[in-house]
C-alpha cells in the first residue's frame, strides 16, 4: 500500500491539492496577519477561521480525484480486480487529505516561524484547536469523495467546492448557538478563550465518524457507513445540547498579567506580553496626561484580562485596551493610533442610547473636543492622515494655561459621567 | 483440463436478450471468440470478467463460482483483462500503471516490482516504461493496457479487441505473446481480425445473435468454408459460411 500511496500523492490530485492548499494558506496569512501574528493561539485560532475556504478546497480535491476512475472509463477494468473497492478509495483519499493538509500546513509552518521569536505564551491547548482542524480538513476530502463517486462529472469538484463555502458561510451565521461546534469553521473566538476539552474531544470524535461514514458510503459499505452515522449521532447529540461557543472561559495563564515597573501603570495579558514595550510608550503619555484628574483612569490594561461582562468605559480608574489584532508579523504593533483611539472610552458621555438627536450631535462633537485634548491630536503618532483642520474649540482650550486645560477636562469628565447636557455643552465653548 | 466453465449464460438489457442460452467449456491455451458486431463478444466478455453479473446461469472461472462473494475474489485474484474500451491516468506513468494494477489484482508486494518489468518487457515498453502514459501512442497504450492484463500471470487472461491500434510488426510480436501465455493459461481473445485467430488460437469460437454457434479448432472453421462463400480467405469464408447456416437454422 506504500507504493501505491506514493504514487498517488506523486501522480493524482494530491500535488495539485498540497499546491492549492499551500496557495491559500499563504493568501490566508497575508490578508490578515494581525488576527494571528505573535500568538500560537492566534495562529491555531485563524487556522480554523480559514477552514471556510480550505474545507472547499479539500472538498473539491476530493470529488475531483474520486471521479477519476468513471472519467478516465477505468471503473470496468478496476472492477474485474480482486481487491476490495474501498481500498483504492481510501489510498486516493488519504493521498489527498495528507498532501492538502501538508500543503496547508507548510504555509502555517511558515507563520510559525515569524510567531516563534515573538510569542510570550505557548500553552493553551491551541495545538488542540490545530488538530481539530487537520482532522476537519481529512472530513471534508471524504466528503468530496462521497461527491466524486456519486457525480463524476468534471464540474462536480468546482460546485462542491462552491457549495461547501456556502454552506459553511451559512453555518457561520448560526455561531451563537452550541451546534456551530459541530462546523470545522471557527466561530471567532479570542485567543485568550480556552475551548473546553469536552468539545475538543468531541469535536474529533464528530469529524472522524463523519469521515468514516462518508467513506463508507462513497465505499458501498452499508453496514459500517450505518455503524458510523451512529457514532456521529451519538457524539453531535452531547455537543449540540451543551454550552455555546460564546460562553467559554478565559485561560487563566494567557489573561496573566504583565506590568510596567516605571511611569504610569500599563498592564497586558501574557499572551499580549510580547507588545508591552510598544504599548506603553503610547498609553504612558497619556496616563501621564490624566495623572490626578478627578474621575480620570489610573492604568491602561490589556482588555483580555477584563472579567466577564466589565463595560467598555471606565469607572473603576482603569481603561481598557484591544489589543487582539495588534500585532505586526515581526510582533510590534500594528497601530499605534488605533490603540490611542481606546482612551476616547474615557471621554464617552454616559448618556442614554437615544437623546435627542440634536443635542446628542452637540455632545458628540463636545466628547471629541475632549478625546482630541486627550490624545493631543494636533500631534498624531501617524503621519499619514492628513492632518486635522484647525477646530477653534481646541485652539481656545489649547490656548488656555495647562492647570485651566486640566481642571476643564475635570469638569468634562463630571459632566459626561452624570450626562450633564448643559454643562457639556457649556464646556463645549471653552473661554 | 476445463478451466472455465458456462452453463446456461443468459443475460439481457432491459428487454433486449443479448446471451441466451450460452454453454462453453475452455481450458488451457488461446480461444479465439470470433462474431459481428452487437453479436454478444463484449457481453461475453464483461460476464468472464465479472464486471456483468448475468440473469441466470452458472459461470466457473478457474475452477470458482462466481456466485458467492469468496469464489468472486479468488477468481479475480487470477484474472487479467484488457476491456475493449480501455482507459488510463494520463499522468501515471507506464510503470506506476501496471504496478497499480498488479496492487489491485492483490499480488504479493514483494513481488510486484519483478512482475511490472517482466510484463512491460514482454509487451515491449521497458524503454517507455517510465514515460507518462499521455505520452504514449495508441498502439503503445494498448501494450500498456496488456501489461496490466498480464502482470499478475493471469490463469485466465481476457482481451476484448488487443491488436487494435498495433502495427503489423507489433501484431505479429502480439500473437507470439499470445501463444506464450497460451502454453499455462486460458486466453480468450475477442476479436473481428480472423487473421489473428488463425495465426495464434487454437481454438475458436463463434457467437451470433446471442448463441454460440460454433466451437472448434481454426482449421474445423476453415474447411467449413467453401469457394463460393464470400471472404479473402479461407478462414473469412468459413466464417462466413457458419454464420449464414447458423441463421438459416434459426429461421
Amino acid at each position: 500500500m506504500n507504493r501505491v500511496l506514493r504514487i498517488e500523492l506523486r501522480r493524482g490530485t494530491a500535488p495539485l491539492a498540497a499546491l492549492a492548499m499551500f496557495g491559500a494558506g499563504v493568501w490566508m496569512l497575508v490578508v490578515h496577519p494581525d488576527h494571528w501574528a505573535g500568538r500560537w493561539a492566534g495562529l491555531a485560532n485563524y487556522f480554523r477561521g480559514s477552514m471556510l475556504i480550505l474545507c472547499a478546497l479539500m472538498v473539491a480535491a476530493g470529488a475531483w480525484q474520486a471521479g477519476r476512475e468513471r472519467r478516465r472509463d477505468l471503473d470496468e477494468l478496476i472492477g474485474s480486480t480482486s481487491r476490495p473497492g474501498w481500498h483504492p478509495l481510501l489510498v486516493a483519499w488519504l493521498a489527498v487529505a495528507l498532501a492538502g493538509s501538508v500543503g496547508v500546513l507548510v504555509a502555517f509552518a511558515g507563520a510559525a516561524v515569524l510567531v516563534a521569536p515573538v510569542a510570550t505564551y505557548a500553552a493553551g491547548g491551541w495545538w488542540w484547536t490545530l488538530l481539530v482542524g487537520v482532522v476537519a480538513l481529512g472530513a471534508a476530502t471524504a466528503c468530496g469523495t462521497l461527491v466524486g463517486r456519486l457525480w463524476p462529472l468534471r464540474v462536480a469538484a468546482p460546485v462542491a467546492g462552491l457549495a461547501t463555502y456556502l454552506g459553511l458561510g451559512v453555518l457561520l451565521y448560526q455561531d451563537t448557538t452550541a451546534a456551530a461546534w459541530l462546523s470545522p469553521v471557527h466561530s471567532g473566538w479570542s485567543v485568550h478563550w480556552v475551548v473546553p476539552d469536552r468539545v475538543i474531544a468531541g469535536q474529533v470524535a464528530w469529524l472522524l465518524a463523519l469521515t468514516a461514514l462518508l467513506l463508507a458510503a462513497a465505499a458501498r459499505r452499508w453496514r459500517v457507513a450505518a455503524l458510523a452515522g451512529g457514532v456521529a449521532i451519538a457524539v453531535a447529540v452531547p455537543i449540540v445540547t451543551g454550552p455555546g461557543p460564546h460562553r467559554l472561559p478565559a485561560d487563566s495563564g494567557a489573561v496573566e498579567l504583565v506590568c510596567t515597573e516605571t511611569g504610569p501603570q500599563v498592564c497586558v495579558s501574557r499572551i499580549n506580553a510580547f507588545l508591552l514595550d510598544d504599548v506603553a510608550p503610547v498609553a504612558q503619555p497619556i496616563l501621564a496626561r490624566l495623572d490626578g484628574i478627578p474621575g480620570a483612569p489610573r492604568r491602561a490594561v490589556d482588555h483580555a484580562a477584563a472579567p466577564t461582562g466589565t463595560p467598555d468605559t471606565p469607572d473603576d480608574g482603569t481603561i481598557w485596551l484591544s489589543l487582539e489584532q495588534q500585532s505586526t508579523v515581526r510582533g510590534g504593533l500594528a497601530s499605534p493610533d488605533g490603540l490611542r483611539a481606546d482612551f476616547r472610552a474615557v471621554t464617552w458621555p454616559q448618556c442614554p442610547a437615544k437623546p435627542d438627536r440634536e443635542v446628542s450631535q452637540q455632545v458628540y462633537l463636545v466628547s471629541g473636543l475632549a478625546a482630541a485634548w486627550l490624545l493631543d491630536e494636533w500631534n498624531p503618532t501617524d503621519p499619514a492622515p492628513a492632518p486635522a483642520p484647525a477646530d477653534p474649540a481646541l485652539e481656545s482650550l489649547r490656548a488656555m494655561p495647562l492647570v485651566q486645560q486640566r481642571a476643564w477636562f475635570a469638569a468634562y469628565l463630571d459632566a459626561a459621567a452624570r450626562c450633564d447636557v448643559s454643562a457639556l455643552l457649556t464646556l463645549g465653548r471653552p473661554r | 483440463m476445463t478451466t472455465l466453465s458456462i452453463r446456461g449464460l443468459r443475460v439481457g438489457y432491459g428487454r433486449r436478450l443479448v446471451l441466451d442460452d450460452l454453454d462453453l467449456e475452455l481450458g488451457v491455451g488461446v480461444h479465439g471468440l470470433l462474431g459481428p458486431n452487437g453479436a454478444g463478444k463484449t457481453t461475453l466478455m464483461r460476464v468472464l470478467a465479472t464486471v456483468l453479473r448475468p440473469d441466470r446461469g452458472d459461470v466457473r472461472l478457474l475452477g470458482q463460482p462466481l456466485a458467492d462473494d469468496a469464489g468472486l475474489r479468488r477468481a479475480r485474484r487470477r484474472l487479467g483483462y484488457l476491456p475493449q474500451s480501455f482507459g488510463f491516468y494520463p499522468r501515471f506513468t507506464v510503470r506506476e500503471f501496471v504496478e497499480y494494477f498488479a496492487w489491485l489484482r492483490e499480488m504479493p508486494p514483494a513481488e510486484i516490482p519483478l512482475a511490472v518489468d517482466r510484463a512491460i518487457e514482454r509487451v515491449g515498453l521497458l524503454d517507455r516504461a517510465d514515460d507518462r502514459m499521455k505520452h504514449l501512442s495508441g498502439g503503445m497504450l494498448r501494450r500498456a493496457g496488456i501489461a496490466q492484463a498480464i502482470v499478475n500471470d493471469p490463469g485466465l487472461l481476457l482481451l476484448d479487441e488487443p491488436t487494435a491500434g498495433l502495427d503489423p510488426e507489433q501484431r505479429v510480436e502480439f500473437r507470439a505473446l499470445l501463444r506464450e501465455l497460451g502454453l499455462d493459461a486460458v486466453v480468450v481473445v475477442s476479436t473481428h481480425l480472423v487473421e489473428d485467430v488463425v495465426a495464434a488460437c487454437a481454438r475458436v469460437s463463434l457467437v451470433d445473435n446471442g448463441r454460440l454457434v460454433f466451437t472448434g479448432l481454426p482449421d474445423e472453421l476453415i474447411a467449413a468454408g467453401e469457394d463460393g462463400d464470400s471472404g479473402d480467405s479461407p478462414i473469412e469464408r468459413g466464417y462466413t459460411a457458419v454464420l449464414r447456416g447458423a441463421r438459416e437454422a434459426a429461421r
